[in-house]
């Protein structure tokens, strides 16, 4: 695993100055119901191909951002601040 | 260029060795007359050298304490040391070479077949680990640390420093391109360096090369991976005199490889013998370091290479007796250096045997960009097909000029068990035949099961004759035997190279020469050094210390540093929202001045962390995190926020802040010494906080009791660590303060059972697990966790945080193991002797169902058991009078 991520701040950097934060996932209201908190805290959709992600640039900005990688090629479509 | 201008001494197992300038330890040791470079794997044969080229495994020494190093490629340095290995006493007598007298025992596969009870391998492994072997790691902790890590990038990186290489980088840069040239070889040229007929050396494109803004040449420096986003991994040996080897982290725009193609050997009997070389090792020793390889020749040939080297060999005045193509080879005969050559006409007498061996593109790094890997009839190679748009293949690594040379000897010849494919690991011709008739007759299989391509040299000598041997054996064609994966690292990289100089940070808290002056004891916590306890004149044992200090806490007063906790400095309209919405508890009800503890769960109700939370103003919080846990609170809290929009300001002051927590019955009579804030419990209650000026030095108070007496935990700039940490001393002199360290802390805090989370709970423990109910707000409308820790609430946990007193004089060890009625039903998370009961207290997990007060249990001790029982408060001050005192 060596690919860059394109940090909409610092630019393009090593995966390596990066935490990964897991998928990204809409979290549910607080009464909604039980299986909808199930699916949202401990299923993973674990895509093969492109799934957005959340990325926290530990070695450079200190920000969170989100990427959409490719998980098959490690190829990072897009990386952006969400607003 | 080996010129002789200069001379060198180096030690060979600690004889002494002549070298010239521009020698290697494998040339100064040939012309000193040494042919035994090594001995081998499995068999413990004579090997001498082969590629001179740093492909093959033959000749790998030991330098300077660093086993395996490819000495055909060291440049000699004065007075190294350099050793054999895998022999004793010496490499020419080797008392394990009769090991090879035995290969009849050894089929392919042979652990697999007598290994077949796992006391077998326990039992030979210490053996076999003595006979089989390549050099000898240094002693933990012996090992030269002299490595480098480096970091560059460059526009354009070309792998290989030959002519085609070097016509690539020259015409890139003349298009304005960054370029880095890597080269393996000690001066750029590549084959032109040895190959007269080639046309000498480009000095002049060399030359010009150097001369160009944004050419960078790396010498003597190996590529062994290309990774995703064109990251190179290269090893340079010897970068400059104190360092043994530098792994550089390349990362390219665009990368061009231009690795060429190197000779290989092809089986027969005896094929591993001292004096049969590849005839461009020979050409090397001839042009390169002006060595005369040997007196009497013979060429083995099938193309122009043979009439080439033949022309070089009688420039060096080397005898050639024959020439003779492959399929006439039958054997060789020697005992530890060829002798004769036999061939199908005849026999030649000989102590050198040339071999023009078949050309093999070093086209692993294409491989490993992407590349499909297939053969191709006219060239005799596999070939790169579909390289991807920022990875280009020129030169001979393309096999553009490639003519097939036969890689096998014909069929009636080719077995024999010392008819060697793999000189790594010793596998031969009837090694391979016998797996495939064992049925792994795949390349891939067939690889893993015989061990071939997987030495040192890694695949690059015996892949191409493997594939033949295979393709022969199954009745396949190359193109459908195929070629194994080329996985970095190619070739193999020493583990000291990928370490690094293992830099080791550490922390030291602002009072840490104080600590050292009153004698603390060091352990770490993370990167941070933290006393464990003070030595003193009066108590030099760990337990008489830990004892001392917290008798002082209890009866007078101790001070502890505790500037490692996670400081995070949270402002904002909506700081207090956050807080709400990320701790259990909440703070937004939370009074200026006042203190609140919570733990912080995640989605699935699972504790992550704890701390204090102090509100010093309307929109001003101050947290304390675990000191391990701070970065990532830091980053959950801002996670959190991310997307809401909230005006929320998160400050790490952990670096610029120190603590110390003041506790004790007499810590008040301390404190107000130092101070004009009014401590008496009515102005200053219990979990209350103050701003304040202590010592003169502007601080913010806490009144919180981890070790459970009345106590202070005190922040303040971390430039008045010293300054503050010694006036509070002063300040307790008559009271007979003392420092403390984690040790008594932890006891303290085990008194009162408060909670380490981490240490104390796992990944499976929520706060109603914990005994913690209290810290979870349900009633907030929303908070990270609520909802699994709602469905929690009314359960019973499968198994529960209790504490327990020991019955007897025994002290459990963390982690030890409980037992109700004979069967396993927990384990001890914290336990230490409690001076206040007399007896050993703790905490422990225990199912639910044993986890009623006053219950017995047994716990593991010693290896036998003790027992205890179950208690529900707290075994010191279970009222918390003390800590409002």
């Amino acid at each position: 695993m060596s690919f860059l991520i394109p940090c909409p701040h610092c630019g393009n950097r090593s995966v390596y100055e990066f935490r990964f934060g897991g998928e990204v996932k809409q979290r549910p209201e607080p009464e909604a119901p039980a299986a909808d908190w199930m699916e949202y805290t401990y299923t993973k959709a674990n895509e093969s191909g492109v799934q957005k992600e959340w990325w926290y640039h530990r070695s450079g900005c200190r920000q969170w951002l989100q990427a959409r990688r490719n998980t098959t090629t490690n190829e990072v479509l897009e990386a952006f601040f969400p607003q | 260029m080996a010129d002789g201008s200069r001379k060198f001494t180096f030690e060979f197992d600690g004889k002494p060795v002549e070298a010239r300038d521009g020698d290697t330890v494998a040339s100064a040791l040939y012309r000193a007359g040494r042919r035994i470079f090594t001995r081998s794997f499995k068999y413990h044969r004579p090997r001498g050298l082969l590629c001179m080229a740093g492909k093959c495994p033959n000749c790998l020494v030991n330098v300077d304490g660093t086993p395996n190093v490819r000495s055909c490629v060291t440049p000699v340095r004065d007075g190294m040391q350099v050793r054999h290995q895998n022999a004793f006493p010496s490499l020419e007598s080797d008392w394990l070479s009769g090991v090879q007298r035995f290969d009849w025992l050894m089929p392919v596969g042979w652990y697999y077949k007598t290994m077949t009870h796992e006391w077998s391998w326990h039992a030979a492994e210490p053996y076999i680990r003595k006979v089989a072997g390549l050099g000898v790691a240094p002693e933990p902790g012996k090992g030269s640390t002299d490595y480098e890590h480096e970091w560059r990038h460059a526009e354009v990186a070309v792998i290989g420093g030959g002519p085609a290489g070097l016509q690539a980088a020259f015409e890139l840069a003349q298009g304005g391109a960054q370029v880095t040239v890597v080269d393996d070889q000690i001066e750029l040229g590549g084959h032109r360096r040895y190959r007269k007929a080639a046309g000498g050396i480009p000095s002049q494109l060399i030359a010009e090369l150097r001369s160009m803004p944004g050419v960078e040449i790396i010498s003597r420096a190996y590529c062994f991976g290309l990774y995703e986003g064109n990251l190179l991994g290269i090893v340079q040996a010897n970068p400059h005199a104190g360092a043994i080897e530098r792994l550089i982290h390349l990362r390219a725009k665009r990368v061009v490889i231009a690795a060429g193609a190197y000779e290989v050997p092809f089986p027969f009997e005896n094929n591993d013998l001292p004096g049969i070389m590849l005839s461009t090792a020979v050409q090397r020793l001839i042009r390169l370091h002006q060595i005369k390889p040997g007196n009497r020749a013979v060429v083995v040939a099938n193309g122009s290479q043979g009439d080439e080297v033949t022309a070089d060999l009688r420039e060096a005045g080397v005898e050639v007796a024959g020439a003779i193509t492959p399929d006439q080879v039958l054997s060789a005969l020697g005992s530890s250096h060829v002798t004769t050559l036999r061939a199908r006409h005849g026999e030649f007498a000989c102590d050198l045997v040339v071999i023009c061996g078949p050309r093999v593109p070093d086209g692993g790094l294409l491989h490993q960009a992407g590349a499909r890997m297939a053969w191709n009839e006219e060239r005799g190679a596999f070939l790169s097909l579909g390289l991807p748009a920022n990875v280009s293949a020129v030169g001979e690594v393309t096999g553009a000029w490639l003519v097939p040379a036969i890689p096998l000897p014909p069929q009636d010849l080719a077995f024999h068990k010392r008819s060697f494919v793999c000189l790594c690991n010793d596998v031969s011709t009837v090694d391979l035949r016998d797996a495939i008739q064992e049925g792994f007759d795949q390349i891939e299989t067939l690889k893993r099961y015989t061990t071939l391509t997987m030495g040192p040299c890694q695949g690059r000598m015996c892949q191409l004759s493997g594939i033949g041997v295979c393709a022969r054996e199954t009745g396949r064609s190359m193109g459908e035997t195929g070629v194994t994966t080329s996985r970095p690292p190619n070739p193999s990289v020493s583990l000291g190279a990928l370490a690094g100089p293992r830099h080791h940070p550490t922390r030291r808290t602002p009072m840490h020469y104080a600590h050292e002056e009153s004698g603390a004891v060091w352990m770490d916590m993370g990167e941070w050094k933290r006393p464990r306890y003070y030595k003193t004149a009066s108590s030099s044992d760990e337990r008489a210390s830990v004892e001392e200090e917290y008798r002082a806490v209890r009866e007078r007063v101790g001070l502890i540093d505790v500037s490692t906790l996670g400081k995070l400095d949270v402002k904002g309209q909506d700081a207090g929202k956050l807080l709400d919405k990320v701790y259990t508890n909440r703070f937004s009800d939370l009074k200026p001045g006042r203190v609140r503890y919570s733990v912080l769960c995640d989605e699935a109700g699972i504790m992550l962390d704890d701390g204090t939370i102090s509100r010093l103003d309307e929109n001003h919080y101050f947290i304390t995190t675990t000191t391990g846990n701070l970065d990532f609170v830091q980053q959950w809290l801002e996670w959190w926020l991310v997307g809401t929009g909230w005006d929320v300001h998160i400050t790490n002051l952990t670096g610029g802040r120190a603590a110390v927590n003041l506790a004790g019955p007499k810590a008040r009579d301390v404190l107000q010494a130092l101070t004009a804030c009014d401590l008496s419990t009515k102005a200053f209650p219990y979990m209350a906080c103050r701003e304040a000026d202590v010592a003169e030095v502007p601080a913010l108070l806490m009144r919180i009791g981890f070790v459970g007496e009345t106590g202070w935990e005190i922040h303040f700039p971390a430039e008045y660590g010293e300054h503050l940490w010694k006036k509070l001393l002063d300040a307790g002199k008559l009271l007979n303060i003392r420092p403390f360290g984690v040790e008594a802390q932890r006891l303290l805090r085990l008194e009162k059972r408060h909670v380490i989370v981490g240490v104390d709970t796992d990944a499976l423990s929520s706060p109603y697990d914990a005994g913690m109910a209290w810290v979870a707000k349900l009633d907030k409308i929303d908070f990270i966790g609520r909802n699994a820790l709602s469905r929690l609430s009314g359960t019973t946990p499968p198994q529960s945080l209790i504490g327990f007193i020991m019955n007897e004089d025994a002290i459990p060890q963390d982690g030890a193991a409980i037992l109700v009625n004979g069967t396993l039903a927990g384990r001890v998370t914290s336990s230490r002797y409690s001076p206040h009961q007399g007896k050993a207290v703790g905490l422990a997990w225990v199912a639910s169902a044993s986890a009623r007060e006053g219950a017995e249990i047994e716990i593991r001790v010693n290896g036998g058991t003790a027992r205890a029982r179950i208690v529900p408060d707290a075994f010191y001050d279970p009222s918390g009078d003390r800590l409002r005192m």
